[in-house]
């Protein structure tokens, strides 16, 4: 989740503002208190805010909707970013909401006031550059900030890249610079700020993936710096083995990998039961809930042991090979 | 000021706003110069890594305990917002403290709900 404090309702607080993976945008009221628990944000017609896809928490499923986006079989994408914005330079907060599949941003309208916010519920892609604003490699959070010094606000946005695999692209933060007029905002095509992490470093040295970034005047020197957290993935250099060294790493490997397998052949086992439990049945329902919950108990206390002889010896083995690692870490990108 | 600064200004936090960025390479006919950074470095809060042993931290600069200096914030993708207090030294340089969750008017945490 990405974070503005942004006094939303000009009720001389700020609020806080953010979306999280739920699909929706999240609001804790300011006061002079403290910030109240956070809500969803809802639209002038009193309904959750979303793109088209979001986790229903009555139903306990994920679900897809184009009510905002006006489609019958809408992109399934899920809002995990928002920004109070005034796009069209009428004197109230627009929404700018993030898409987590496909990189995509866009707008809903304030159809109400600067004090008494009314969203349209009602989605429109944003263009950057002339085309749809997008980050193939998924965006974290876009923010709004005068990096140009122009006198308007600019878009800055950090990008997931793969956030597991350690071969595959990273992330990336890009700015998109606002060249629009008479107060109304227009994005000129992306331009890289921190490029894609190619990834393989032997200690880290950057973010590689899961890129937040914020732009802030850190030094003082009256620049802005980007400050960036996220996932640093390293595999740290190997060193040269003795033969005796190479023939106990190749025993652990191999006895890891047949524990490994026991544990796998478990899990399948388990999701077979899980399923024949619940087939056809209320997946609310006091019995079901209970007896499955008796199949996860059996699974953990049958796997108890294997899952423990795995971990000592992956952490033998680890001694001798270094495993890649991933870690996350908040650094700074001090302008030059 | 008119209605949209005044807007998105009480939505930025101090020098956000103030820095020039820059504004005076965009005077040249080619573009703008791309923006160049020193190699990142890690920062630490107290005794250990900001933003470390977390999914997908986030930061951002916001005036916590409202003593005129910006501390860092830190949400997740669980949504449990942690904050560093920052403290400015002699020689202009921030140090922060050890992470601590960001409590609620009602003095408990945050919990900006995930699925």
């Amino acid at each position: 989740m990405g974070s503005q404090f942004v006094d939303l309702d000009l009720d001389g607080h700020l609020d806080w503002l953010s979306a999280t993976f739920d699909g929706s945008p999240h609001l804790a009221r300011g006061s002079k208190e403290g910030f109240g628990a956070p809500e969803q944000l809802l639209d002038a017609a009193g309904r959750r805010i979303i793109i088209s896809s979001f986790w229903d928490w009555d139903a306990k499923t994920h679900k897809v909707d184009g009510r905002a986006l006006d489609a019958a079989s809408p992109p399934q994408e899920r809002c995990v970013s928002a920004w109070a914005h005034d796009m069209d330079g009428d004197g109230d907060l627009d929404l700018l909401l993030g898409s987590y599949e496909n990189g995509r941003l866009y707008v809903q309208w304030n159809e109400g006031s600067r004090e008494k916010p009314a969203f349209t519920g009602r989605n429109l892609p944003v263009a950057a550059g002339g085309a749809p604003f997008a980050l193939p490699e998924k965006m974290t959070a876009p923010r709004m900030v005068d990096w140009d010094g122009d006198g308007d606000l600019d878009l800055i946005a950090g990008s997931f890249g793969d956030s597991y695999g350690h071969e595959g692209a990273g992330g990336r933060v890009v700015l998109a610079r606002n060249v629009g007029r008479d107060g109304k905002t227009e994005f000129a095509a992306l331009e890289t700020l921190i490029p894609a992490s190619p990834k393989g470093a032997k200690e880290p040295t950057r973010p590689d993936a899961g890129l937040y970034a914020d732009a802030v005047d850190w030094d003082g020197d009256g620049d802005l710096d980007l400050l960036v957290g996220g996932y640093s993935m390293w595999t740290p250099e190997a060193r040269s083995l003795t033969a005796e060294e190479e023939a106990e790493a190749e025993r652990l490997t191999k006895e890891r990998d047949e524990v490994q397998a026991e544990l796998a052949r478990a899990g399948r086992e388990y999701s077979a039961e899980v399923r024949k439990i619940t087939e056809g049945k209320d997946p609310k329902s006091a019995d079901l809930l209970a007896a499955v919950a008796e199949a996860r108990k059996r699974y953990q206390d049958a796997t108890a042991a294997p899952r423990a002889r795995s971990k000592t010896l992956n952490d033998a083995l680890h001694r001798l090979v270094p495993a890649p690692a991933r870690e996350t870490f908040v650094w700074l990108y001090e302008r030059k | 000021m008119d209605g949209k600064r005044w807007g998105v200004a009480l939505g930025l936090a101090g020098a956000l706003c103030a820095a020039p960025g820059d504004a005076a390479a965009s005077d040249d006919p080619a573009g703008p110069a791309p923006a160049r950074f020193a190699e990142p470095v890690r920062l630490r809060a107290g005794d250990r890594w900001l933003g470390g042993d977390r999914l997908y931290p986030s930061p951002v600069l916001y005036d916590v305990d409202g003593d005129g200096v910006r501390d860092v914030v830190v949400a997740d993708l669980p949504g449990k917002p942690t904050w560093a207090r920052a403290t400015r030294g002699p020689d202009g340089a921030i140090s922060l403290a050890a992470e601590k969750p960001f409590l609620g008017r009602d003095e408990r945490p945050l919990d900006f709900s995930n699925w």
